[in-house]
């Protein structure tokens, strides 16, 4: 009786993910699985004067590399283009007007946080919550919390702005090789995350192509730590564990 | 109408990678260098390959040197088919290596290795 309550809450709530490139591809991968289970549909772009022009051609159809997607109370917003620092900050506040004007009430968005710095025996997902309700969340989903660390870059931004906001706000860090593309690690992110939206997925056929994956995906990696090293010399002298 | 990342046949173009090397059939890997107080940690993400099928080595210009085949063609999309069927990329060694103890993992198809740094300096003694 209590799930079937928490089942109704979830759904009537309007949920929005963001993914973006960063360690191990995570946000992205994780986005673009969910979207493509959906079948979400395109309801909008995020443009930017500063971001590098650039678009995909799918089926003859020209697509933006920031794209929004919706399916009944479910948003989506995918970059396929790290989002440098210096745009970091227009890019969440373009995020949370979005989340505004559409009355969203939750946001979550899977991330990735260097292997080293935490259980390397296996792939875990920790959870950083600006809301007590999002840490309830967790614990009903067996969740780990984010104890400790320092997180920089458009992830820092979005936590602030959220928090400053009052938006909840959930940030879904699953352990993984920062420097590599992780397809392995995104499908423990994608299991993870569907399993907080209460929809059912099944990454058999995924498992089979992760190799592959790991190919296809190097050259986006490059660029993302590319524009992750451009933070380098802001960063605190103190060892943090994300994105470094 | 969306891309899916995980579909690697939806992919219509081949994406271009900087230092692979098609006439070859070469793929250039991604690799990272971390450096820690007593060594330096090499990594090389090596996908569809054995570890008996990979060659790592020290070359004349103190280059680390890995290659090694992959275990299938890898074809880079669906409509070129592009064809590859190895991975090189030389890394030159970082300062202060001890070259003699250098040693090599693979697992889980990244390569790890591991050069231990040469102490170099003159020791301070502390006084009483």
């Amino acid at each position: 009786m209590e799930t079937k309550t928490a089942a109704k809450k979830l759904q009537a709530e309007r949920i929005l993910i963001l993914g973006f490139p960063g360690n191990g591809l995570i946000g992205t991968f994780t986005l673009s699985y969910i979207i493509q289970h959906l079948k979400m549909k395109i309801v909008g772009e995020i443009n930017h004067p500063d971001l590098p022009p650039t678009v995909f051609v799918e089926n003859g159809d020209v697509i933006g590399p920031i794209r929004i997607h919706r399916k009944d109370n479910i948003y989506a917003i995918i970059s396929e283009i790290p989002i440098y620092s210096e745009l970091s900050y227009d890019f969440t506040e373009a995020v949370l007007a979005f989340c505004i004007k559409n009355k969203i009430n939750k946001i979550i968005v899977p991330s990735g946080v260097d292997a080293q710095y935490v259980d390397k025996k296996d792939i875990k997902t920790y959870g950083l919550a600006t809301d007590p309700s999002l840490e309830k969340l967790m614990y009903e989903n067996d969740i780990p919390k984010f104890i400790a660390g320092t997180i920089i870059g458009t992830d820092a931004a979005i936590i602030i702005s959220f928090r400053n906001k009052h938006i909840p706000l959930l940030v879904l860090y699953t352990s993984c090789h920062p420097f590599f593309p992780d397809p392995q690690a995104s499908i423990h992110a994608v299991t993870t995350l569907a399993k907080i939206l209460k929809i059912s997925v099944d990454t058999s056929e995924i498992q089979k192509r992760v190799d592959y994956l790991r190919i296809q995906h190097r050259n986006l990696m490059q660029e993302t730590l590319d524009t992750l090293y451009q933070q380098e010399p802001q960063l605190p002298s103190k060892a943090p564990p994300i994105y470094r | 109408m969306t891309r899916d990342w995980f579909n690697v046949d939806s992919f219509d173009l081949p994406i271009f990678q900087f230092g692979d090397d098609l006439e070859q059939k070469v793929l250039r890997p991604l690799s990272c260098v971390r450096e820690h107080e007593s060594k330096w940690v090499l990594e090389f993400d090596l996908p569809l390959v054995e570890k008996k099928d990979i060659n790592v080595y020290l070359n004349d210009d103190e280059m680390v040197v890995v290659e090694a085949k992959l275990r299938e063609v890898y074809r880079d999309s669906k409509f070129t088919r592009h064809q590859y069927e190895h991975f090189k990329k030389s890394i030159s060694i970082p300062k202060n290596a001890d070259i003699k103890k250098i040693s090599a993992r693979f697992t889980n198809g990244r390569l790890v290795v591991t050069i231990p740094k040469i102490f170099q300096g003159t020791k301070i003694k502390i006084e009483d």
